[in-house]
């Protein structure tokens, strides 16, 4: 039997690939271990952990009601029936891709794949056997694995990681992150709105390092009131299970050592590559030192019958940036002329408050010394934060100072990742400050808080005070 | 097995035709020499025969579409073969010969080399065999031979095309030499260590060329097309194939540049343009779908005009090396002239018509007009006579008193008749214009002109005395010459070469060969907007003019 097309990995990357070939008329076999496309994505990364963070949020909602005059008494979380909904989610979306799949005679093959040669892979079948399979093309969309370090890798059910967390296992009386990336902080919030005593130990200064502080320190604020401690500048040197937790030493920057026993620990330290399995050796496909496969702007590695997309060619590790290289791969595979050229690739943290940012960051503007001007539109002048209760977020937009055009747009309160979609837009589009100042916002809604930004820029915020300040 | 029939050479500088009529559907039975399609170049409309016969199992062109030499226009499956149901690689050599520049230096030097070495150099006949063709394959179709007997074989030169399973590919030559036979043909299965081709090569050789690649960028370009097979379920997608170590030839991503919309970053891309080389004209420079289409647009009339590009600057050698020199910077005046005479003579078809004017009897009346000058009456001159006669025959041609727009396709038609004549001044060409010519006597003509060339030498003339000619006259009789191929003055479209006129014998029919005196007149002209059958008539219609003056007086 002969393909066209192989897709190894059937995550957003390797789906949204195999999709577009098949209904470009290619012959495509998708390659994946679970039952259905979807991936990490789907089975232990952004779905699940977003219908937990949905459940967090009416928590911790209907606790702060009270503020509001409506008080509800302390939620009863039936665990069991909290995971079966989640593993509903779960099963409604990864079958409905099944069926997608299905419907575009995608030969969806369960199993491990590896390269034989630069035409064809050996996959081990789930269901036993292993079948060989020539291909024209192949696309590897193999993802990424959870990071972890070594010496810190205890045996013990109290030991989470992503996957594990999100399983639910138990509500622990405390639990340690390890890790304050968006992951950690993510499923950090899961349980700590569940009741967990939730803390979190960072090696760096702050929060979601890499963000901009202007985002973050909303969320930091509200973290360091709803968990039990954040230790920053500081790192786990052991763990030891004990009679009733795991002992964690932890030292600090000036060396100073301390032991605390938590119920659980979560390590969330961030998502590796990882290439060994794929029989690259076999192949002309090259590698990079950090385990990264070589790629051109086509999405082609150093073998060209072979194509790489999604986490395993690099950061960043998104979804969306893995869907959308897998279709530019399919569409270079297609003959078209087109490239991976995007001029912002939005990310998104799912906390409360959510922060989002897409393109130029101010601190990427400092570091490459690039001149841009800052806006920034505030939420506590926003009517419909006020209407929510919420003044803890900012819009922020960063612009070019010669042409006014939008480089890179950064919001961080109830909802912005949602909100952030008008910013990618914005950039891709070479949008300028007027053109989002002049464009009418819905009111009363906190996508008002981006043209406002936008107006403050030049002084004329409807709802902010704030004249021009004279450009010198 | 299919095959594709592209567009064969069409002869002469022409690299691609519009196509009038598709003659073939899919499934016709082709035969040889059937033809294809009827196309239309700029010379002829031309029917294209087949070289090919079989089932048509594709046809990839359409009434309409302006086709390019090599494109496929159909594809066949041989007779007797049925293509198979799973869908085969096919591969459209699409050699770009010019993204390879042999660094030209290196070439002489080896030429010089392998040339010295020839006659000492001993011949030998050898065989060019299939080579490995690697991860199992023992055998693939010949689908293609690039040489014939006789050629002058280089390394690297692509042999015979052949498809295997996996892709169709050029076996290249690994020796130099001249083509003795060649083994393969058409069809034939080429085993690894068959013989290719029989070669008679200099024992001296083979000398490795140095190949420079023109950029950073790749060699060789190959496209391949799927072939589509009837099931519905086929691949309609065409796959580009790339050799280990190629990459597309793509315009550079810089991030964070080029103000412009995905769509419009993305069909600059398709186009092949560098969307960081296209001019904004929206706020803050963003470019727009149009701004795109203005510069592709401005890159390919660049190329066509021809424009600083294609030409390439030869350096000069050293001079002193052979004596002394002087280095002198151009003076205003010649810059301007080599800049525009350049243009001119790049960008305009220039064809220059030769013809006499038998100006005996002109030349009688004129002398007499002089030794009888009026008081303040200015010398008649044949040229002043020329200005009149040129202005009466622009109004009678009025082809030759236009301008072309090749960017809008337009032709200007002046309704005014200006004359422009050449000066030759201490500080070079000048080219003075006498205005409303039709509308001024040829005593009046004789005086403007007289005192525009002093004015010119005296440096006194203004800018807006040199604008504004429809057409140019250049005498240079007064110093000599026969005849001559004057530049036309773009954006004129003719000019008229005077040369000394001189007694010559001319046969008057009735047994006696007389003295006349002959002026020679060259008429350069624009091909793009006159005919050359139109030429002949005006420079005919000068000609009775000068030597019949009564018709200036009945048609002028």
């Amino acid at each position: 039997m002969s393909t066209n097309l192989i897709v190894i990995g059937g995550g957003p990357g390797g789906y949204a690939a195999a999709f577009l070939a098949a209904d470009l008329g290619m012959n495509v076999t998708l390659v994946d271990l679970e039952k259905n496309p979807g991936g990490v994505c789907l089975y232990r990364g952004c779905i699940p952990s977003k219908a937990l963070l949905h459940v967090a949020k009416l928590i911790s909602e209907a606790e702060e009601a009270k503020n509001l005059g409506v008080e509800f008494s302390k939620p009863k979380i039936d665990l069991d029936k909290l995971r079966k909904w989640k593993n509903g989610v779960v099963d409604k979306l990864t079958g409905g891709l099944g069926i997608l799949s299905k419907q575009r005679k995608i030969n969806f093959v369960r199993g491990k794949a590896g390269f034989i040669n630069s035409s064809t892979v050996k996959i081990e079948k789930i269901e036993g056997g292993a079948e060989e399979l020539k291909f024209d093309k192949a696309i590897i969309a193999t993802g990424s694995r959870i990071a972890t370090l070594p010496f810190l890798d205890i045996k013990s059910k109290r030991f989470l990681n992503s996957t594990t967390a999100l399983n639910l296992p138990v509500i622990p009386k405390s639990l340690l992150v390890i890790g304050a990336g968006y992951i950690g902080l993510e499923l950090g919030s899961v349980y700590n709105a569940l009741g967990s005593k939730v803390s979190v130990v960072e090696m760096l200064d702050g929060l979601l390092p890499g963000a901009d502080r202007d985002l973050v320190s909303h969320l930091s604020k509200r973290i360091k009131s709803n968990f039990e401690e954040v230790i920053l500048k500081s790192k786990v040197v052991e763990m030891k299970e004990v009679k009733n937790g795991i002992k964690v030493t932890i030292e600090n920057k000036d060396g100073n050592i301390n032991d605390k026993v938590y119920d659980y620990v979560l390590m969330s330290i961030g998502r590796k590559p990882d290439t060994s399995d794929l029989g690259l050796e076999n192949t002309k496909v090259n590698v990079s030192e950090r385990g990264w496969i070589k790629v051109n702007e086509q999405l082609r590695t150093d073998d060209p019958n072979i194509y790489a997309i999604g986490d395993i060619v690099g950061e960043p590790m998104l979804a969306h940036k893995a869907s959308h290289e897998g279709r530019v791969a399919v569409e270079v595979i297609a003959g078209e002329k087109v490239a991976f050229e995007p001029k912002a690739i939005p990310a998104v943290v799912f906390t409360d408050p959510e922060i989002a940012w897409a393109g130029l960051t101010e601190n990427q503007a400092k570091e490459k010394n690039i001149k841009v001007n800052i806006s920034k539109f505030p939420w506590a002048a926003s009517g419909r934060a006020t209407t929510l209760d919420r003044f803890d977020g900012v819009t922020k937009i960063i612009s070019e100072p010669n042409t006014d055009i939008i480089l890179g747009v950064g919001i961080c309160g109830p909802g912005a990742g949602e909100l952030i979609a008008e910013g990618v837009l914005a950039i891709e589009m070479a949008a300028n400050l007027t053109d989002l100042k002049l464009t009418i916002h819905p009111h009363p809604t906190l996508s008002e808080t981006v043209m406002e930004a936008a107006e403050v820029f030049f002084g004329q915020s409807t709802h902010i005070y704030r004249p021009k300040r004279n450009k010198s | 097995m299919a095959k594709e029939f592209k567009l064969p050479e069409l002869g002469e500088n022409i690299e691609s035709a519009d196509v009038i009529g598709v003659l073939v559907k899919v499934g016709d039975k082709l035969e040889k020499d059937q033809s294809i399609i009827e196309i239309e170049t700029d010379k002829a409309t031309v029917e294209v025969p087949s070289t090919l016969e079989g089932t048509v199992s594709e046809v990839m062109v359409r009434v309409g579409d302006n086709v390019q030499v090599g494109q496929t226009l159909i594809k066949v499956d041989e007779a007797g073969k049925i293509s198979d149901k799973t869908p085969d690689k096919k591969t459209v050599v699409d050699e770009k010969k010019n993204n390879l520049k042999m660094d030209p230096q290196v070439e002489e030097i080896e030429e010089k080399k392998s040339s010295s070495k020839k006659s000492s150099g001993k011949k030998e006949i050898v065989e060019l065999k299939v080579p490995d063709l690697g991860e199992n394959i023992d055998s693939a179709d010949v689908i293609g031979v690039l040489v014939k007997p006789g050629d002058m074989l280089k390394i690297d030169q692509g042999t015979i095309e052949i498809e295997t399973d996996k892709a169709t590919v050029e076996v290249p030559s690994t020796i130099e030499g001249k083509v003795i036979d060649v083994m393969m043909k058409e069809g034939d299965k080429a085993k690894v260590d068959d013989v290719i081709l029989i070669v008679e090569i200099r024992m001296e050789t083979p000398v490795k060329k140095v190949w420079k690649e023109s950029g950073l960028e790749v060699k060789t370009l190959r496209k391949t097309e799927v072939e589509k097979p009837e099931s519905a379920e086929s691949y309609k997608g065409k796959v580009s194939v790339l050799k280990p170590g190629e990459i597309d030839k793509q315009p550079p991503i810089r991030k964070g540049s080029a103000p412009a919309a995905p769509s419009v970053r993305r069909i600059a891309r398709e186009i092949g343009i560098d969307i960081n080389e296209v001019k904004g004209t929206g706020p803050g420079g963003r470019i727009s779908m149009d701004d795109v289409k203005a510069h592709s647009k401005k890159l390919h009339l660049e190329r066509k005009t021809g424009a600083g590009f294609g030409i390439k600057q030869e350096s000069l050698p050293d001079f002193t090396v052979y004596g002394g020199v002087e280095k002198v910077e151009m003076t205003k005046i010649r810059k301007v002239t080599a800049d525009h005479l350049s243009y001119a003579w790049a960008t305009i078809p220039h064809v220059t018509q030769f013809d006499k004017a038998d100006i005996t009897q002109l030349e009688k009346a004129r002398k007499e007009y002089n030794s009888k000058l009026e008081q303040g009456k200015s010398k008649l001159t044949v040229t002043a006579i020329l200005l009149k006669i040129m202005a009466s025959a622009l109004k009678e041609f009025p082809q030759f008193n236009g301008s072309i727009n090749m960017e809008t396709k337009e032709i200007i038609y002046k309704k005014y008749f200006n004359v422009g004549i050449a000066v030759d001044t201490e500080r070079g060409l000048i080219v003075p214009v006498i205005k409303d010519v039709d509308k001024k006597n040829i005593n009046n003509l004789s005086k403007e002109m007289g005192e525009l060339a002093q004015k010119a030498r005296d440096k006194k003339i203004s800018l807006k005395e040199l604008q504004g000619g429809c057409i140019t006259i250049t005498n240079l009789g007064g110093i000599g010459g026969t005849s001559f191929t004057p530049v036309i003055n773009s954006p004129e479209v003719a000019i008229l070469g005077v040369s000394r006129g001189s007694y010559e014998p001319i046969y008057n029919g009735n047994g006696v060969f007389e003295p006349r005196l002959m002026l020679p007149l060259s008429l350069s002209y624009d091909h793009r907007i006159i005919d050359g059958a139109d030429a002949v008539r005006f420079l005919r219609w000068v000609v009775e003019a000068l030597e019949k003056p009564l018709k200036l007086l009945i048609d002028g």
